[in-house]
């Protein structure tokens, strides 16, 4: 592999840093993208300006979504949480409650559905604990400076994570008992459980960030005091009050603010409710609060709200699964009036909302006055906005306009010196990984700000991606069922707030993992010195990607990686980013280098088996020497065997094996067309050479997995090891 | 383009049986093209010879190598250096004839062994099945026939019409393969309304500028011993 222009393992971290520095936002899916590829290493490696696979452009803090997918794919569970915790200091909570836009950009959709990815990062966490204790390390504080982050949500413990990782003493002030902010006290249970919280909170502690709880800032201690013990805070306050409605009968007995209520109900104490709950609100909190309702016994759950279906601001699946659990939605209702008997709640007055954006968008509800309906309710949950609780920057010289905390979203600065803000009390409303992602631009602020007394300007954050799969491309791809999520039975569901989704067991991880199209990992020529121009790639590919044009292109971000032009090749000119038989020599040579060789348990055989096959990471495992040494089997997983060039069938003869054989995928099973008879026709035209050369004719075997690849591959190796040559071909041979 | 195919293994193993330091040496256009002799079938080849000598405990180096042309001399030049410079004392080009000529012009006490039988000049008819359209006779005469040479396609070389082995269109030296030229070239000149003109006699080919007129050469005088670069 020739070495590439500085290739480097990047992480959102540094991801973020580099589009601060000027990558250009260009969409790449025009003719401008066919360069792409030419810097790019056989790893997944991303280098400056090169676009990002959708799902990582997508993910606000570029998570390498399509690198954990690999990982996975090759067993490498382990690296997949690195490359996860790279991008994002909270995989266990992202893996459960994250809205995944990384799916929703996913570029298999044009083919059927996108590939599972918040399941995928839910397997790899949980299947990894042990090695995520063990990888935990603690930072010393190099700098010298102390930071003080008030709240402990996603955003607050994002700064505390990133400036301690740059060796800053990081201190979090929090006013409750338990870290976690929103996740810990808002997020129902059964979407988030604490234990899935603390493994990301522990992780973050692990490092050294200390932390200040039930110390309410403003109360126990001033702001004032905190800024002059340290250089620099971070107000990570978040929205954790309510907005409340003025209208008649609101501050009726019965009438709860949202947050208040799911505040409430994750500590432990829930308020009496009756059989019927009204809520106000489309949003995801609505829904919350709606299903923590319903799990609270309440017979009757209602919501109530001005949208249409099709405007909710709640995720869609959230409103799917709130309708199973039998919740009633009141689209196009807007409040009009509590109404209360002997000042508790008695029922609600609701308006009909004939339209609640204007045509620029902006909210600007219009109701028919006339057209009301009265539901008949015990209690009344209002889940229609947050704020910010800016009792801690009381009396202090901190800006306040109008209720809000006046930052910058440029630099994250507040009116003070040294005093930076982030997450939703600067963003609004939002989701964990959009605060997650801001907690990691304001560490980049801070830290700028603490090594040169400067405010920093962070660009808006516009990320090149590889644009739509086109049609033609994806129409020629095999389609494969998304694995989604299971859930519980709604009757199950609502009957307490244990968990309702199962997570994926290692044989569906595995078999959604390879649903990934590992877009831009695909094949590049090498030079163009080497090409002849000889059609032999635009000949072979099943995908009509491959064009000669003077010499041969594959655009990177049509490619789909299936690596037959490149085993075709006659000039041996086109690499594969993502697996290069070079490696399968050096391997060789590794291990038959000639003190070892003599150890080696005969007849070697070299076993070639599609990586797509497999259903538990049994043989995807790295082997160790003695177990090969031992056995005479060497496994080389490849990610589908087609891409074997016939050199790759011969050379492990020419290292010493003694027999070699390519183990396919299950007939018809394999995820690129054609595949199966072009290697048929290589491993014929290899046998025919061995042939010549005098091997015999069982040296070198096609099979295909039978049944599970664990229950058949061993069989299959037994058979390949031991089989001899039928005699007529001995004759031959003398 | 030149088609040629690979020598059968144990010829090419034969040639260099004697010798110690191998380069096999891969030709990146026609060849290439063709896919008998391009850098993958070198990197089989130099593979294939590693793993039957080291069967025979021969201890032999066998190294391989391409370049993008083996006719023109700046592209062989590295070639000619890595033979002096790394020992090597027989060379296999799987280049065509041509390659092997050249090559071997340059190496002078080196052997260099063809690995490849040159065939003709063809094209690809579909991908994978190359077929002769031209034999080099030195003076074209498709111009009278409708673009279709009775010389390179016709198993006798017949200028004026079919002999008594064209059978429904076929000529009875390999019908399932090859069409009788002279129904190739009638139903052309039926399609260009040229019909008449196969009543003229084709007269005998002065054969000269073929092989028989001896050596040939072509020079460009534009641009052939320019003064500034032989001073």
């Amino acid at each position: 592999m020739p070495q590439q222009a500085n290739p480097v393992s990047l992480n959102g971290f540094d991801l973020l840093f580099m589009y601060f520095t000027g990558t250009k936002v260009k969409n790449m899916s025009g003719t401008g993208a066919r360069s792409i590829g030419k810097n790019m290493d056989n790893r997944s490696v991303i280098l400056p300006g090169d676009p990002l696979p959708n799902c990582s452009a997508a993910c606000p803090v570029h998570t390498d979504t399509r690198g954990y997918a690999e990982a996975i794919s090759e067993g490498n569970y382990e690296k997949a949480l690195d490359l996860l915790l790279q991008a994002n200091p909270f995989p266990s909570v992202c893996g459960r409650i994250c809205h995944h836009p990384c799916e929703k950009e996913c570029r298999r959709k044009e083919v059927d559905a996108p590939v599972s990815l918040r399941m995928l990062k839910r397997f790899v966490v949980e299947n990894t604990r042990e090695y995520r204790r063990a990888r935990r390390q603690r930072i010393e504080p190099t700098q010298g400076k102390k930071v003080a982050i008030i709240g402990s949500g996603p955003a607050g413990l994002t700064v505390a994570h990133d400036l301690a990782l740059l060796g800053y003493h990081t201190i979090v002030f929090e006013q409750d008992s338990q870290l976690g902010g929103m996740l810990a006290h808002a997020i129902p249970r059964y979407r988030l459980p604490l234990h899935a919280l603390r493994e990301d909170i522990d992780d973050i502690l692990a490092m050294g960030v200390e932390t200040r709880t039930a110390c309410r800032v403003g109360v126990d201690i001033s702001l004032e005091e905190i800024r002059k013990k340290h250089d620099a805070v971070v107000l990570a306050i978040g929205l954790s009050e309510s907005v409340t409605l003025p209208i008649p009968g609101s501050e009726s007995e019965g009438v709860f603010p949202g947050i208040t209520f799911l505040w409430d109900v994750a500590n432990g104490h829930p308020p009496p409710l009756g059989d019927r709950v009204l809520i106000i609100g489309g949003g995801n909190v609505a829904v919350d609060a709606a299903r923590t309702a319903r799990r609270l016994g309440v017979g009757q759950v209602f919501m109530a709200c001005l949208e249409t279906p099709e405007e909710m601001p709640a995720w869609q699946w959230e409103i799917q699964e709130a309708r199973e659990e039998g919740i009633e939605i009141l689209n196009s209702w807007g409040p009009k009036a509590v109404l209360s008997r002997g000042g508790k709640v008695a029922g609600m007055e609701l308006k009909r909302c004939t339209r609640v954006f204007d045509d620029h968008g902006r909210f600007a509800p219009q109701y028919d006055e006339a057209r009301t309906m009265t539901l008949d309710v015990d209690q009344v949950i209002m889940t229609i906005g947050q704020r910010a609780d800016l009792s801690c920057v009381k009396e202090t010289e901190l800006a306040v306009k109008r209720g809000r905390l006046m930052c910058d979203s440029h630099t994250l600065s507040t009116s003070e010196p040294g005093v930076f803000a982030c997450g939703e009390v600067l963003t609004g409303p939002g989701s964990a990984i959009h605060a997650i992602a801001s907690g990691h631009r304001a560490a980049q602020a801070v830290h700028h700000y603490l090594q040169t007394g400067e405010r920093l300007v962070l660009p808006r954050e516009d990320v090149p991606s590889l644009g739509l799969l086109p049609q033609r491309v994806a129409s020629l791809a095999r389609k494969m069922t998304r694995r989604e999520a299971a859930l519980l039975d709604p009757r199950e569901r609502i009957g307490d707030f244990s968990e309702i989704e199962s997570p994926f067991n290692e044989r569906e991880a595995l078999q959604e993992a390879r649903r990934c199209l590992a877009c831009a990992t695909g094949a590049r020529l090498e030079s163009s010195q080497a090409c002849a121009g000889c059609l032999t790639c635009a000949r072979v590919c099943p995908f009509g990607v491959a064009t000669v044009d003077r010499t041969a292109a594959m655009p990177a971000e049509e490619c789909q990686a299936c690596g037959l032009c490149a085993a075709e090749c006659p000039a041996a000119g086109i690499a594969l980013k993502r697996f290069a038989t070079n490696q399968m020599k050096q391997t060789l040579g590794e291990i038959l280098a000639p003190a070892r060789a003599v150890k080696i348990w005969r007849p070697f055989l070299v076993a070639y088996c599609c990586l797509y096959e497999t259903t538990s990471r049994k043989y995807l495992k790295p082997q160790s020497l003695e177990e090969i040494e031992g056995s005479g089997i060497l496994r080389i997983m490849v990610p589908c065997v087609g891409r074997l060039s016939s050199l790759d069938l011969v050379e492990p003869f020419e290292m010493g094996a003694d027999r070699v054989v390519v183990i396919a995928c299950k007939e018809e099973g394999c995820l690129y067309m054609g595949s199966e008879e072009l290697l048929g026709r290589r491993v014929a035209h290899a046998q025919k050479f061995l042939k010549e050369i005098g091997l015999e004719k069982a040296s070198l075997q096609f099979r295909q997995t039978r049944g599970s690849a664990e229950a058949s591959w061993p069989a299959i190796w037994k058979e390949v090891q031991h089989e001899t040559a039928p005699e007529s071909e001995k004759e031959s041979l003398k | 383009m030149i088609v040629a195919d690979q020598k059968p293994f144990h010829e090419i193993k034969g040639f260099v049986e004697a010798h110690q330091n191998i380069l096999v040496a891969g030709c990146g256009t026609c060849v290439t093209v063709c896919l008998s002799g391009g850098a993958a079938e070198a990197r089989l080849l130099a593979s294939g010879l590693r793993i039957a000598f080291q069967r025979e405990n021969q201890t032999k180096t066998i190294e391989e190598d391409t370049v993008l042309r083996q006719c023109d001399e700046e592209f062989v030049l590295p070639l000619l250096q890595r033979v002096k410079g790394e020992n090597i004392d027989a060379v296999i080009t799987l280049a065509c004839g041509v390659g092997v000529n050249f090559l071997a012009d340059r190496l002078g006490h080196i052997p260099v062994f063809p690995g490849v039988n040159t065939t003709f000049y063809g094209a690809v008819m579909e991908p994978g099945l190359w077929a002769e359209m031209c034999s080099g006779c030195g003076q074209c005469i498709t111009h009278l026939t409708g673009g279709i040479c009775p010389i390179a396609r016709c198993s006798k070389r017949l200028f004026n019409g079919p002999c008594g082995g064209s059978e429904r269109g076929r000529c009875e030296v390999d019908p399932q393969n090859t069409p009788c030229v002279w129904q190739l070239i009638l139903d052309r000149m039926k399609q260009l309304g040229r019909l008449h003109d196969l009543q003229n006699f084709i007269p005998a080919k002065d054969w000269r500028p073929a092989l028989d007129g001896g050596v040939r050469h072509t020079v460009r005088e534009r641009i052939y011993r320019l003064d500034y670069k032989n001073p």
